[in-house]
Order: C-alpha cells, then sequence, then structure tokens
C-alpha cells in the first residue's frame, strides 16, 4: 500500500530538496563580499531552533506514555499537533543545522555524530507523522504498535543528537568534567558591575585577564614568537593591529577579533588557542568583561604571578596519630591521603619480591639465593627492617648503586664530549667518597657549590671549544644546573630570555649567574648582547645578599651557605623527592626538576623534607624510613601507559613498577652468569673491588659503551634526572644478538657445565639465582624439553638468554 | 618453510602494528604539527656524508686548475684538479668525478651552502649542526634529522629499522663528540640510529648471534616464549613495561629473522654490480643502501667516516688524498642513483651528499669572520704536500641533491671565480636544508615537541625556510 510510506518518502524528498538548494545559496552568498551574511543567520538560527523539536517531540513521547493504555485518551489531540509541530521543527532545525556546519567550517567525529543524528530525527518523525495519521484519520488500528515504535525512535534519535550538540557547543566534556568554579577572585571581579572600576580592581582585572593570556598565549604570541604578529604580553603590542585586524576593541567584545576566536568551536579552523587546552567559559567570560570595561590595563600593573610557585620556608605538620599497625610517619601521611581518596591498604609483598626490590633499591644487586631462603627462615618479627639496616651498612656496595643516580644528576662520567681539550673534570673520587661516607647533605650541596678542586666539576660545566650560545657559557650551564639539580627549577628557558614556562626573568638568570662568573656578564637576549648587566644575587631576593666585588669563590661560598641554611625548604624537599622517587618510582612531585608542580601530597613532602633536616641531612636515614614503612611493602603498581604515571590527575597508590635500570641488569648477569665487567674495565679504583665473587667491576664503575647505551645509560652531556623505562628495538637487538651479552653467557655456560653435572640442577640453581624461586611444574617441564639431560653448552646458554630476558627477571616487582 | 616464514613475518608486523599505537615514552611528548604525506614527493632519505671537510673548488665547484710547481704562491692556487664536463651543458664538476657528473641530469648541484659561524673551527660540531639542525651545545639531547624522520613518519617496512647509520666508528678520536649527536635525544632511544659501522658486517646486526645456527636461534626464541608464557608473573598483570619488553623482543626476533633482513647481506648481491660498489667501506655503504631502500628503509646515513686527519680532513697532501677520496665516491654514488632510478625508487628517495664545511688553501672560518688558523700552510710552496685545500673554510660548500622531487638537471648558487672563492649568490642555511627535507616528506615546518615544556622545533623555532628553487613542484 503506497499510502502507508508517502510521509517518509515525501519528507526525505524534501529535505534532499532543501539541502541542495541551501547548498547552492551558501555558495552564492559566499561569493558576496560584505553585507548582511543571510546563510550565516540561517544557520545560526539553528542554535535556538533545534530546541523545538527536542522538547516538544520529547514532550509527545511523554504523553504516549500516559496514553498507553487507552490510545483515545484525552492526550491524542495534543500529541497529534505535538508530533506535526516537532516534526516540522526538526526538520527545519537539520536543514538549518547543515547550513551552519558549512558555513562555519566545522567538523569532526561529533560533528558527523550530530549531523547523521539530525536528518535521523528529521526523517523518522516524519515517518512517525505518517503513522499517527494513518492511525487517526484512516483508522488503521494495526498500526498502533508500529507507530509507538516509530515515536519512541524518534525520540531516541532526539536524545542522541541532542547530546552531541551540547558536545560540539560546550565541549566533550561538559557533562563529565567539571571545572572548579571561577576562583572567588574571578568571580567577584565578573561582578564588579559598576561602570567605573577603581584602579585598583582594574589592576586586579587586568592580572587575571594576562595569566589567561600567559597560560594560554604566551608560547605564540609573546616576546618570542609573534604570530600572526600578535603580541599580548605587553601593552604597547597588545592594542595593536594585527595581521587580521584589531585583536582587542576597547569596549567592544563584538568586533573583537581574539573574542571570535577564543569563543570558536575547537575543531574550527580560526579557533585560539591553537595549542593546548579551549578557555573555560569563565575564562572567556572574564575576558568579554574585561573588554567591555575598556579592556583598562593601568600603568603599574604588575606583572602578575603566572604559574604555580612553592612554598620556600619549611614545614612541618603535625603527624596524625599512629593508628593500627601504622606507625612510620609515611605510611601516616600516605594513610590520610587514602583516606581522602578512599583507597584501601593492601596486604603487604611476600618475602621474595621484597627482599628483590629492598637489595636493588639499595644496593643495586639481587640476593643470592641462600640469602632469600635464610630470610624466609628467620621468624624475628623485625627482620625486615634489620634487613634494611644491613644492607645500609653496606657501605661500599651502597655506594656502587648510587653513584649511577648521582652520575647521572651531576653528570658526572669517565668519558664524554669536553675531555679532549681538558674542559671538564672528573669527580668520581670525590663522589664516591661523599656517598660511602653518608657525607650530610647540606655539606654535600655546600661542596658542589663551594667546591674546592675535586669537586668542581659540576659548577665549571662544559667548557665547549668554539664560539658558543651565550645561554651555554659555563657561568650560565652552572646556573641551569644548579637551578634544576639542587633546587629543583627550570632556568633552561629564563637564560636566553624571560621565561614563558615559569616567572624567572633574563635578568634573574643572569644575576645568579653572575655569582659563577669572574666579572658580571653582558646580558645577552636570545644570544644579542644587550649592553646590560644584572645585579649579583640569589634567585630570590630576601634569601640573603651577595656580595657582587667579592672574588668568585668568595661569591660562591656566600651563595651555597645562604642555600643549604635550613630555612630553605626548597633545596630538602627537591632531595628528598628525589630519594623517593629512586626508591618508589615515581615523585611525589613529578617533574623532580619542577619542584614547583604539586605534590600529591603535600604534608608527606613538607614532613619528610623537615625531618631530613631534623636528622641532619642524613641520606641514609631518610631511605631507611621509606624501605621500612608499610607503602614501602605494598604490591607494587603498574600502569597501562607512561602517561598515566606522569599525568597531572595521578592518584598515588603504590609505587610504580620499574624496570632494572643498564647497571643493575649488568650487575645482575654479572652475579648470576659470570662477570660481564672484570677488574680491567674498572674506571674508578679509589676502592677495593667488591667483595662478591667472582669479583666483577660494577657498571657504575666502567666507561659507557654500547651495551649500557642500549640500556638506558645517558651520554652525560647534559643532567639527568630520570631514565627512560621503556624498552625499545634497539634494545632488544643488542639483548638478541648484541656480542657482549652473547660472549658473556657463552662463557658462563661453560663454567655452569663444568660446576653442575645435570640439567635438572642447572635448571633449579638458576631460576633460584635469577628469579628467587625454584621454576614451576611448567616451567620446569618446559625448560627441560629445551635441554638434553646432560645438557650442551648451548642449550644452557640459551636458558641462560631465555630466563634473563623474562619481564619477572627484568622489571622490580 | 620460506613461505611459512613470510606468512608469519606479515601477520607479526601487523601485530607489532597494532601494539604500536598503545606506544612509548614519547607519547609523553606533546606533539605539534601536522603530518601532510599527501603532499609529500619523497619518502625515504639517503644522506651521504662527506665527513672532514669536502672542499668545494676540488669537488663540485672547480675553479680555474693552477697546477702544481715548485715555488707557486699559495694565494694563486683556485683548483689543483683539471675540471671536466658533466651531464649538464657549461657545468663543470673535478677531475675525478666523472661519474657523477654523468648522472647530473637527475639531480641538482648546490653551490652555495654556508656553514654556520661556530667561531674555532672544529668538525664535530660542524657535523652536529648539519645533523640536528642546532648549534651545539644544547640544554637538552637534541635529536638526529634521522631520529625526528623516523619519530614523525615511523619505519617504512615494521621490520626496518627507520634510522640507519652506516660506516661510523665511535671508538676513534673525538668518538664521545661523535656520539653527543648520533642521537634520538628527548624524542626517545626506540627512534635513535640503528650503528652499522662496517657494512661488510652489516649482516652480523641483523641475523642471529655469530655461530648460532638458524634453527636453534628459532628454538631459543620459542623457550623464551613459553617461559614468559608460564612465568608466575602473570599473576601481576599487564603494564607497559612488560609490554613493551615482550613487543621489543617480538620485533627483533621478526627484523632477525625476516627476508628482509637479507638486504643487509651484501654477499647476496650480483658480483659484476658488487664490484662497481667495493670502492670500500664507503662505496659498499652505498651498496647497502640501495639495498635497504629497495626493501623500504626511512632514513639512512652513509658516511665516508669522521676520523681526524682521516679521509676528507686533509690537513696536508690535500691534493694527492682527494685523489683517492674521489676514487672511492665516484663509481659507487652514480651507481646507487643509477640503480635506484632503474628500481624506480628514484622518484620517492630524496639522496642528498652534503659535507660539515668546505676547505680553502688560506682562508681559515670565512673572509668576515676569520678564526684560529689550524694548519700551518707557507706563503711559497716548495713542497707537493703543501697543494691542496688545508684549512677549513665555511663560506661556500657543495652539494648534490637527487629524486624526491628535486629538480632535475639543475644549477642552485654560485660561489666567486677568486678567491676566496665564496657563495655570492643564493646562500642556503642548514635550517633550509633540513626544512626542504622536511617538505619533500610532508612534515611541516611546525612540527615540535614540548620539552621541559618548551617547544623544540625541528628547525630552531621552526623558522627554516623552504628551498623551493631545489623542487620541482612549489611550496
Amino acid at each position: 500500500m503506497p499510502s502507508k510510506i508517502i510521509g517518509g518518502q515525501f519528507g526525505g524528498t524534501f529535505l534532499f530538496f532543501c539541502l541542495a538548494y541551501s547548498q547552492a545559496l551558501a555558495q552564492d552568498v559566499a561569493q558576496v563580499e560584505g553585507g548582511f551574511d543571510f546563510m550565516q543567520f540561517i544557520g545560526r538560527f539553528h542554535i535556538v531552533l533545534v530546541h523545538f523539536p527536542i522538547a516538544i517531540l520529547l514532550l509527545a513521547t511523554l504523553l504516549e506514555v500516559f496514553s498507553f493504555k487507552n490510545f483515545n485518551s484525552k492526550y491524542r489531540p495534543s500529541i497529534h499537533l505535538a508530533i506535526i509541530i516537532g516534526g516540522i521543527s526538526a526538520v527545519f532545525s537539520a536543514i538549518f543545522g547543515y547550513v551552519l556546519a558549512q558555513n562555519e567550517e566545522i567538523s569532526g567525529d561529533t560533528l558527523d555524530l550530530h549531523q547523521w543524528g539530525g536528518f535521523s530525527t528529521a526523517i523518522l518523525s516524519l515517518i512517525t507523522l505518517g503513522l499517527h495519521w494513518l492511525v487517526l484519520k484512516k483508522k488503521q488500528n494495526s498500526k498502533i504498535s508500529v507507530y509507538r515504535f516509530s515515536l519512541f525512535a524518534t525520540s531516541l534519535a532526539v536524545i542522541f543528537t541532542g547530546h552531541y550538540g551540547g558536545s560540539l557547543t560546550h565541549g566533550d566534556d561538559y557533562f563529565s568534567f567539571s571545572e572548579p568554579k571561577a576562583t572567588s577572585d574571578k568571580s567577584s571581579l565578573l561582578s564588579m558591575n559598576t561602570d567605573s572600576l577603581s584602579i585598583e580592581n582594574q589592576i586586579k582585572l587586568v592580572g587575571e585577564v594576562r595569566a589567561i593570556f600567559a597560560h594560554n598565549c604566551y608560547k605564540c604570541h609573546s616576546s618570542n614568537k609573534q604570530e600572526g604578529k600578535l603580541r599580548l604580553d605587553q601593552k604597547e603590542f597588545a592594542f595593536e593591529v594585527g595581521k587580521h585586524g584589531k585583536v582587542i576593541v576597547r569596549g567592544e567584545p563584538e568586533n573583537s577579533e581574539l573574542v571570535r576566536r577564543i569563543k570558536l568551536p575547537r575543531n574550527h579552523k580560526d579557533a585560539m588557542p591553537t595549542k593546548g587546552k579551549a578557555l573555560n567559559e569563565d575564562e572567556i567570560a572574564l575576558i568579554i568583561f574585561w573588554i567591555e570595561k575598556g579592556a583598562p590595563w593601568p600603568e603599574g600593573s604588575l606583572q602578575p604571578r603566572l604559574f604555580r610557585v612553592a612554598k620556600m620556608e619549611p614545614r612541618k605538620p603535625i603527624l596524625p596519630t599512629p593508628t593500627g599497625d601504622l606507625k612510620n610517619p609515611i605510611d601516616l601521611w600516605v594513610n590520610e591521603y587514602f583516606k581522602q581518596n578512599r583507597i584501601e591498604w593492601k596486604p603487604k609483598v611476600d618475602d621474595r619480591i621484597f627482599l628483590k626490590r629492598a637489595y636493588l633499591d639499595i644496593v643495586g644487586l639481587l640476593p643470592t639465593a641462600s640469602q632469600i631462603i635464610a630470610f624466609s627462615k628467620d621468624q624475628n618479627p623485625n627482620k625486615r627492617a634489620s634487613l634494611i639496616k644491613q644492607l645500609l651498612a653496606q657501605d661500599e656496595e651502597y655506594t656502587q648503586h648510587w653513584l649511577t643516580f648521582w652520575n647521572d644528576a651531576l653528570r658526572n662520567d669517565y668519558t664524554g664530549p669536553g675531555y679532549i681539550t681538558n674542559g671538564r673534570y672528573n669527580i668520581t673520587d670525590w663522589l664516591y667518597t661523599s656517598i660511602k661516607q653518608n657525607k650530610p647533605y647540606d655539606q654535600f650541596a655546600k661542596e658542589l657549590l663551594s667546591p674546592k678542586e675535586p669537586s668542581k666539576g659540576f659548577v665549571e660545566g662544559i667548557q665547549w671549544r668554539g664560539t658558543i650560545n651565550a645561554s651555554q657559557r659555563v657561568e650560565m650551564q652552572a646556573a641551569q644546573n644548579v637551578g634544576q639539580v639542587i633546587l629543583g627549577l627550570n632556568l633552561k628557558c629564563a637564560s636566553c630570555h624571560d621565561s614563558f614556562i615559569s616567572d624567572w626573568k633574563l635578568e634573574d638568570a643572569y644575576a645568579f649567574a653572575n655569582i659563577f662568573a669572574e666579572e658580571r656578564l653582558e646580558i645577552n637576549r636570545c644570544d644579542k648582547p644587550t649592553g646590560k648587566f644584572a645585579d649579583t644575587r640569589l634567585l630570590w631576593q630576601n634569601f640573603g645578599n651577595i656580595d657582587s666585588t667579592a672574588s668568585r669563590a668568595k661569591k660562591m661560598e656566600q651563595m651555597a651557605n645562604l642555600l643549604v641554611r635550613p630555612e630553605n625548604g626548597r633545596i630538602y624537599r627537591t632531595v628528598v623527592n628525589r630519594i623517593w622517587k629512586q626508591m618508589m618510582g615515581r615523585g611525589i612531585v613529578e617533574s623532580p626538576d619542577e619542584m614547583d608542580n604539586e605534590p600529591w601530597s603535600q604534608d608527606l613532602l613538607d614532613w619528610l623534607a623537615s625531618d631530613f633536616v631534623e636528622k641532619n641531612y642524613d641520606v641514609k636515614e631518610l631511605i631507611y624510613l621509606i624501605a621500612t614503612s608499610k607503602i614501602y611493602q605494598m604490591p607494587s603498581e603498574g600502569v597501562k601507559s607512561t602517561n598515566l604515571l606522569y599525568d597531572n590527575s595521578y592518584t598515588f597508590r603504590a609505587m610504580a613498577r620499574r624496570r632494572l635500570s643498564a647497571e643493575q641488569f649488568s650487575d645482575a648477569v654479572s652475579q648470576i652468569i659470570t662477570p660481564i665487567f672484570t677488574i680491567k674495565d674498572l674506571k674508578y679504583t679509589g676502592t677495593k673491588p667488591n667483595i662478591l665473587k667472582p669479583a666483577f667491576a660494577r657498571a657504575s664503575l666502567v666507561a659507557n659503551n654500547a651495551f649500557l647505551t642500549a640500556l638506558g645509560r645517558p651520554n652525560r652531556e647534559v643532567v639527568s634526572t630520570s631514565r627512560d623505562s621503556q624498552a625499545s628495538l634497539l634494545q632488544a637487538l643488542e639483548l638478541t644478538n648484541g656480542e657482549r651479552l652473547t660472549n658473556v653467557l657463552a662463557r658462563g655456560a661453560k663454567y655452569w657445565k663444568a660446576q653442575f653435572k645435570t640439567r635438572d640442577v642447572i635448571i633449579r640453581v638458576l631460576f633460584s639465582k635469577a628469579l628467587g624461586r625454584l621454576p614451576n611444574n611448567s616451567e620446569m617441564k618446559t625448560a627441560q624439553s629445551a635441554m638434553d639431560e646432560n645438557p650442551s653448552i648451548e642449550q644452557i646458554q640459551d636458558l641462560f638468554w631465555a630466563v634473563l630476558l623474562l619481564p619477572e627477571f627484568q622489571l622490580i616487582y | 618453510m620460506n613461505n611459512n616464514r613470510r606468512d608469519f613475518l606479515k601477520q607479526s608486523a601487523a601485530t607489532i602494528a597494532t601494539m604500536a599505537i598503545g606506544s612509548p615514552i614519547s607519547q609523553l611528548l606533546t606533539s605539534c604539527g601536522v603530518k601532510n604525506e599527501s603532499n609529500a614527493t619523497a619518502d625515504a632519505v639517503i644522506v651521504l656524508f662527506m665527513a672532514g671537510g669536502m672542499a668545494h673548488t676540488e669537488t663540485f665547484d672547480p675553479k680555474k686548475y693552477t697546477p702544481f710547481s715548485k715555488g707557486m704562491r699559495s694565494d694563486s692556487v683556485l683548483s689543483t684538479f683539471k675540471s671536466v664536463p658533466t651531464a649538464l651543458d657549461g657545468v663543470h664538476f673535478s677531475e675525478g668525478l666523472e661519474s657523477i657528473g654523468k648522472i647530473l641530469n637527475k639531480g641538482t648541484v648546490i653551490r652555495s651552502y654556508v656553514a654556520a659561524d661556530l667561531g674555532h673551527i672544529l668538525h664535530t660540531r660542524h657535523q652536529y649542526n648539519w645533523h640536528t639542525c642546532y648549534e651545539p651545545p644544547q640544554s637538552v639531547v637534541v635529536p638526529h634529522l634521522g631520529s625526528w624522520i623516523a619519530k614523525e613518519l615511523g619505519p617504512k617496512n615494521e621490520v626496518i629499522p627507520p634510522f640507519i647509520n652506516i660506516g661510523q666508528r665511535f671508538d676513534v678520536g673525538e668518538g664521545e663528540e661523535l656520539k653527543a649527536f648520533h642521537s634520538a635525544g628527548f624524542l626517545g632511544s626506540e627512534y635513535g640510529p640503528f650503528m652499522i659501522p662496517d657494512p661488510t658486517k652489516g649482516l652480523d646486526s641483523v641475523r642471529p648471534p655469530v655461530g648460532m645456527s638458524q634453527k636453534r636461534f628459532e628454538s631459543r626464541n620459542q623457550l623464551y616464549e613459553k617461559l614468559v608464557k608460564e612465568s608466575a608473573m602473570g599473576e601481576f598483570g599487564s603494564d607497559y613495561q612488560k609490554e613493551s619488553l615482550k613487543r621489543s623482543m617480538e620485533q627483533a626476533y621478526i627484523l632477525l629473522n625476516s627476508p628482509e633482513a637479507k638486504a643487509f647481506d651484501l654477499s647476496q648481491e650480483p658480483k659484476e654490480k658488487y664490484d662497481i660498489y667495493n670502492t670500500g667501506k664507503f662505496g659498499l655503504g652505498c651498496l647497502m643502501a640501495k639495498r635497504l631502500i629497495e626493501q623500504g628503509a626511512r632514513y639512512i646515513t652513509v658516511t665516508t667516516e669522521y676520523v681526524p686527519f682521516e679521509g676528507w680532513d686533509t690537513h696536508e697532501n690535500g691534493h694527492t688524498r682527494l685523489v683517492g677520496m674521489k676514487k672511492m665516491i665516484d663509481a659507487p654514488i652514480a651507481q646507487l642513483i643509477k640503480d635506484l632510478d632503474e628500481s624506480g625508487r628514484m622518484d620517492k628517495t630524496l639522496v642528498i651528499l652534503a659535507s660539515e664545511f668546505s676547505r680553502d688553501m688560506l682562508m681559515e672560518g670565512r673572509p668576515d669572520l676569520r678564526v684560529l688558523d689550524q694548519v700551518d700552510q707557507p706563503d711559497v710552496i716548495e713542497d707537493i704536500k703543501n697543494y691542496g685545500m688545508h684549512r677549513h673554510f665555511t663560506d661556500g660548500c657543495s652539494m648534490l641533491m637527487f629524486g624526491g622531487g628535486v629538480k632535475k638537471g639543475s644549477v642552485f648558487g654560485k660561489t666567486a671565480d677568486e678567491r676566496p672563492c665564496k657563495t655570492i649568490e643564493k646562500p642556503i642555511k642548514i635550517a633550509e636544508v633540513h626544512q626542504t627535507i622536511y617538505h619533500a616528506l610532508g612534515i611541516s615546518p611546525d612540527t615540535n615537541y614540548e620539552i621541559e615544556k618548551r617547544p623544540f622545533y625541528t628547525t630552531p623555532d621552526g623558522k627554516g625556510k623552504v628551498a623551493t628553487d631545489l623542487l620541482e613542484k612549489k611550496a
């Protein structure tokens, strides 16, 4: 029966016709320059119109529900009217929407979904109308259920389309993401709805606006870069005419290009900012308000603090009362954090996992099989704490492990760029001795900052030959590296120009670098001399003065004395956070070089730093405190991607799972199989080689080489404070067919063949040594089936290889 | 057997591609810049690097021949070789480069490269600058050109590392300085160079360990895979480290086992062809590059190798030594271009010949920025060992470019015919060279990563301009 589908067919054809027509019209109109853009008007009318079908069609559905028992209820006429109006408005909404999309050049998945949803809604509503008409006027009662089905489908389509439409205008996360409400400052500014603002309020207002500019716009529109010839960081530039006309028109937000752009949907080609997040509604409202008020920018308005700045002074929060088995102060703070974040404590890991963790973290070696057995038999309830104490007392092994961490951070190495022309100094002897003596950290830092001969390598930096960029002269290197490593802040940006990632100015960086200079340095901006000179001072004005006329050595001594004072909370927060990261895989603050970032627990960080000072800057004591905490004994947490670990939204639950470092892996191979580096490879001989047998050279004491590089040991020409824990093809190739490992495993296999008689013994010994456990049944069978009962050297070698490459071996669980 | 392996390979390559989506460290970096591969005129790059400073007047930009005679004045010397014609009318190369001259109709000679001004001249610093586009030192570890390309475009063939470096050893003088720029830097080690110091031993890098049979290699891998499955660590669930370890091992196994690995095996090449290329390590490096490009390599450097005072680094006997150097490069480079042309790869492969700077007999640095002389050169030459270009000159260097959208049979720029033979037309610097390469590959000039919160671009501040005159299609 053709009449059944008339409505639908008609609707579809009509829609198609309208679309084709409007598109042609849009093109014509677009060709006419200037004047009133009719198509744009029609398009934008979509936003108003869409509310009709949404409300009316949903109303029809609701009324239909009420009429479920009785089709001919009193609502029937209203339903009919609602379907007619709803259907027509849906068709027009779809057409106008299509025009809008064409005109504003929006695109993307969300738009596609919304668009098809809109078309479907229009068509479905016309079908519904047709069916309803058949039932109502032609009395085809058999169609009632089809009609109802169609109506419900229509309302589902309305909801679907409306949702994606909402996402287009308000952003994807409009529902799921609740931005903290405007700060009281911002909202109070917005409510200052008087015509004239006091100077004080003007300063406040422009400060807030500039903070928004700084975070979102400076990257491309400030002193460093002026895309579209726009600069927003200074008054004299902000109101200039840019490439696309006047960016900010005082008093006329509607004519300000800036306003138009920040309000555009994200996927529009003109939308700003192009990099980073879109501005939220409060931010947009604030900028509009500011422009409405004439965009006041009074002289004397200070550059506001644009970035989060951590407090300098130490703070020791009062410890929560111990509860249950929680006594270690770290656990008390973690417990507070867990309570806030509704995280449960988990049971402690077993002895085997704990032992491997503790050994690797403190001395960088694996526990031997007999150590594991002895430990598991030990009935002493405090055996874990005693073990930590005992490991910390192994001075030589402890030093040989922690040397790697400090070598990376202080960019100390036996070979590397610079040595060839004596442009660099090795500090290994001083560093080794200092770690071994467990030198109090204030003293340690002082000797680095105000060095005598043996520790001068860190501040002397690398003297490159030839002409170098002014921001890389040795004095500036010193400022950058002391900033990064000792103080946890980034001066790299500010040593070339005013920073756009922090509040540091070029002048601050030069003033600080002057401490390391014989004579004051001429300020270079982006490598161009400015003829200006900075003072000589610390980065913080109120932190004590440096006598600018004193000798270089004296200035550095004054700086060292000022910086290591206990009043400097920053230096100790920085170091405790670094040690925490080494032990727990992720800092309380990330990155550990950016201590102005927010810690996941300010209390824990502050308390640890203060406690560290009270305990006489004792690094071993800090490690002991961490390693004996309950949280250190929780199961580690594996994340699906590194992003999650360093994301702002990170929630601390447990130690992050880590991979053996290049040095830990090499030393483990030396321990289990046969030495990968021998005494001949030692680059530092100021100590007795370790007590282990057979004697081998710890990887921290040998020159960098292709094997260690492949496993992640950095070329220490720049400071490096975290290693890349991601495996790569080049690494896997080195492990799979690299000469060094292959030879070591072959040598080891020969040795094992002579030492152990049978296959099964070899399998058991290898599993115990490498994994700290015996093989399970299926592992045993697999290993057995790969070897003869009297295995060949090759078979032993291949078993070594397979076990050493297991994730279970390479990861610290 | 072979069939099975190939099937396995296909499957696994697909698996890798899928796994690569949930990817690595570099994801931590916020990337900006859009790839526009549809506009790309090239999809692979070979850089033939004349390490040590190749004198332009003795190679691709010859001047008046000044034959040796005892008692001649140093400042009278322009070129120590005769000029020979090339495929282009009126364009000459230096004697000894006849074969490359004959294929100039397939590419462009650039005669106006101006190296950076880094003061006191040092090879490794200028090489760092050439290969990274940045001047050393930098406050972060800067990625090599090959690493940027590897990162942006990925491998062309999943089993061939996207950045291969042929011919450079590190255990030579200034080895540490060389390491400083053979690095993926902040892009992450996975984009670092796959180093093949000696092409004759290239196969060793991509086959099972020396002395291990194929069968043993396969059963060793099976043992590993079984043990991974059976390991008690399953209880800890999966995480990115475990997954990336497994993935990298699988990739390595596939590469070491793949038919493509044969590309690294030069003995597979017919003898006649092998002999043409075989002028030593460099020539064989060109042969390997040819074979790898045919199998889908993305970026390759073949270097004449930098060893202080060797190769192009002539501090004396410049003339005599260059006879040998030209012999080493002439035939293999010409053959490489011909072979790529024949296999149809030339259109999409951009081949670039370059050196960190040029040389002059007297001028150290450049006319307006002279720096400390590093070589003694008498005013009057009595001994042939003083006859040659022994000082480092930065103001006029030659380059060649072939394929990948580069103009065919064209000359770009010009140097003066009188000493010092400095650039007088269309000077081109490293940022433009890099941007032109990126442009040909469809990599946007805005490509940058945020490192320590600062944007870091492929060329400094993203400001390198494309040298459109080098390309057939206008940018």
